[in-house]
């Protein structure tokens, strides 16, 4: 009978996958519609820990701005730093010494070595393999150590400020790190060999998640990533900022496009960072740590700078009014513009591999939330005032 | 004095306490061995038993839309079926406490009645994660039921009999190990798909949909469920090594051999689980069939032909 048709056509089995899941570490909302076990559709919403720093920003001076941003994501604090300060810099036509630029891109791979090292951890836990997850996340402190014993903190280094950084790397700190990172190679080495020749490992990740070139091209991802489909895409490379020029990256890339070949890049990005830390602390220049004079107030201009975060390109709009604070500051971190691909990859592919599918961008939620949504009672699409909208805060939180 | 002698044997020893507590620590053992070889420190000894003394006094929420028979029901169910079967076997190298002829099959029934419960539960529930994982626990059960109960029937067929106490005499001395290794090795995989061990806990895949069947229990179901699971670990370890790892004798130090030996067992299960990723159900169901199975066959035809010869 034709009803019946149309009421099974219209009755889907829908997996909500968060706000709260233990496949998530942060709260975001996914909603997959199954045929069994397959997934015939996917949705995202975004925005559950949205948190108001770029407006936050407008009403801090330059220099309480930094300590704000740090604090933008858990897991690379650094690289959001250099990016406020590098754009900052160039608004005030201050240029960091080079020391302090070496120091700022060796912080910036050390920081990646932890991020990628977190992730292989997660990665591995999300695919049921936790023995993996155990051990890179025990080695992982190795380079949490360093990260501590330069700056004093495991996660907020802040070793950068306005014109140049706070900490030096002295002789036995950079002796400690070149151990450090001996140790993390050869056990990366490991990793790696696992990666690619455990069989039941290569399950999960061997052929599944397929991203073409050219439709990651179209969808317009970023980072580890796109560079697993074969897209040459890095800022490191493309517009070397800091000490990249004289430190230069070799770009790595993989054919395959699948899950495994994010494995792999990312790895393999390690060495990369590995060998980058260590030329740096071979050839650290000599000089100051700071520039000599950074203005309280800056002219009114405008800036973009790009920066290569762990999980891709890092974006951010600097907009200066001649005061101590900026006119408008704008975030667009790279999981925001991954995301689409978890949406269009998961389509067709087990419910079990929609987690994987979906650690295999690294996202990173509460950085990329954004404006949040107020699903207004009225007619769609209202615009709401500023004040209304926070006379909407105050009441929602009064009850 | 009959009487007494039964009444012993359902609630204390073999049966009853004592097994729930064996089975706890058991299963601190499997915890603390996975940890060790994960390079964690892993629970302290009392753990199981504090979480499952914990549990029992939790309220026990019955979401809506149950049918409550069912769900209260359900727990009792597995619990009692693991524990009647515990009476059939040679639990810690003691002679069962029940025989009759053919008690091998009803044994491997009782034990599958745990899964079939937990499949049962989550189906009764309108969580959707249950829904999945009630779906992918009896899936997998139909994937290793056959090769792990025609595992088990290679010594039987050794012994020429179906009666457990009668098949761990005969066998008494000869490690049949080491002339089926296939048998021994699908029968111990065959034990972590039961039990939705990694990595065969794609039931129960935490990253993908929660606890799977059991999401919605709380309290005293979740603990009689995991309880349950605790008494087949010991009965599945317990016919493991009776069957393949020389049978069961009568001396007075049998007993502590014998349990060394179902230790040694633990200690190979904690380290597959602790060396294997997590298998999609597909991919369980295929390994099941295309190689468990036919491999099992395979030497069941060995063993037929040889018997036939001999």
């Amino acid at each position: 009978m034709p009803t019946i048709t149309k009421a099974a056509q219209a009755e889907k089995f829908v997996v909500p996958i968060g706000p709260q899941h233990p496949a998530l570490k942060e709260p975001g909302h996914f909603e997959f519609t199954v045929d069994g076990e397959v997934v015939t559709a996917a949705s995202v919403r975004l925005g559950y820990a949205h948190r108001g720093i770029e407006k936050g920003a407008e009403s801090r001076n330059w220099t309480q701005n930094q300590y704000l941003l740090e604090r933008v994501c858990g897991i690379c604090s650094h690289i959001h730093a250099t990016a406020y300060c590098l754009g900052v810099e160039q608004l005030a036509e201050v240029e960091a010494p080079p020391r302090a630029q070496a120091i700022r891109v060796l912080l910036a791979e050390l920081e990646r070595v932890h991020s990628h090292l977190l992730w292989l951890g997660v990665a591995a836990h999300e695919a049921g393999f936790d023995t993996l997850f155990m051990y890179t996340w025990r080695d992982r402190e190795t380079v949490m150590d360093l990260l501590e014993q330069i700056s004093g903190n495991r996660v907020n280094y802040s070793v950068n400020t306005l014109g140049g950084v706070k900490f030096d790397i002295t002789d036995p700190i950079a002796v400690d790190i070149l151990e450090g990172l001996a140790f993390l190679e050869e056990r990366t080495h490991h990793y790696l060999e696992v990666i690619e020749n455990d069989l039941m490992f290569a399950r999960r990740t061997r052929g599944i998640g397929i991203m073409p070139r050219a439709q990651a091209e179209r969808l317009g991802v970023l980072g580890p990533t796109a560079r697993a489909s074969g897209v040459a895409r890095d800022v490191r490379v493309d517009a070397p900022y800091a000490a990249y020029p004289d430190y230069p990256v070799n770009i790595i890339l993989d054919n395959a496009c699948d899950l495994e070949a994010r494995f792999i890049v990312r790895v393999k990005e390690l060495f990369e960072a590995y060998r980058i830390s260590r030329e740096i602390l071979a050839t650290l220049p000599e000089g100051d740590l700071v520039a000599k004079r950074m203005p309280r107030r800056i002219k009114p201009a405008e800036t973009i700078m790009r920066v290569e975060a762990p999980r891709g390109e890092l974006l951010y709009f600097i907009k200066s009014n001649g005061s101590e604070s900026p006119e408008r500051l704008h975030v667009r971190t790279p999981t925001i513009c991954n995301m689409a691909s978890v949406l269009t990859l998961t389509v067709g592919h087990n419910l079990a591999d929609v987690p994987m599918i979906l650690v295999g961008i690294d996202p990173c939620f509460s950085c990329n939330d954004r404006g949040v949504i107020v699903r207004s009672e009225q007619a769609a699409g209202d615009l709401w005032t500023w004040e209304r909208l926070r006379q909407h805060g105050i009441d929602y939180y009064r009850r | 004095m009959e009487l007494v002698r039964n009444v012993t044997a359902l609630l204390i020893f073999p049966g009853g306490l004592f097994l729930l507590l064996a089975g706890l620590m058991y299963q601190w053992a499997d915890r603390k061995l996975i940890a060790q070889l994960q390079n964690r420190l892993g629970p302290r000894w009392f753990q199981p038993i504090a979480d499952a003394i914990k549990l029992l006094a939790n309220e026990e929420i019955v979401p809506d839309g149950v049918n409550r028979l069912l769900f209260v029901g359900l727990p009792v169910a597995a619990l009692a079926g693991a524990l009647t079967a515990a009476l059939y076997v040679p639990l810690f190298g003691f002679q069962p406490a029940f025989s009759f002829t053919g008690d091998l099959i009803v044994t491997l029934y009782l034990l599958s009645l745990l899964t079939l419960c937990t499949g049962l539960a989550g189906a009764n529930t309108r969580d959707r994660f249950s829904l999945i994982g009630a779906v992918r626990a009896l899936t997998q059960l139909f994937a290793y039921e056959a090769p792990f109960m025609l595992a088990l029937l290679g010594p039987a067929i050794v012994a020429g009999s179906w009666q457990i106490s009668e098949i761990i005499t005969t066998t008494h001395g000869s490690w049949i190990v080491l002339t089926q290794p296939i048998g021994f090795l699908v029968a111990l995989i065959g034990l972590m798909g039961k039990l939705e061990m990694p990595p065969f806990d794609s039931p129960e895949a935490e990253t993908e949909i929660v606890a799977g069947a059991l999401t919605e229990y709380s309290g005293r179901g979740l603990a009689l469920f995991k309880l349950g699971r605790a008494v087949e670990l010991v009965i599945g370890l317990t016919l493991i090594t009776a069957f393949y790892l020389g049978g069961v004798g009568q001396g007075a130090l049998e007993p502590a051999f014998f349990t060394l030996k179902s230790i040694l067992v633990l200690g190979l299960l904690a380290l597959m689980q602790s060396l294997m990723t997590r298998l999609r159900i597909d991919q369980t169901v295929g390994l099941w069939w295309r190689f468990g199975a036919i491999l099992v066959l395979m030497q069941w035809l060995v063993l037929i032909v040889v018997k036939m010869v001999s």
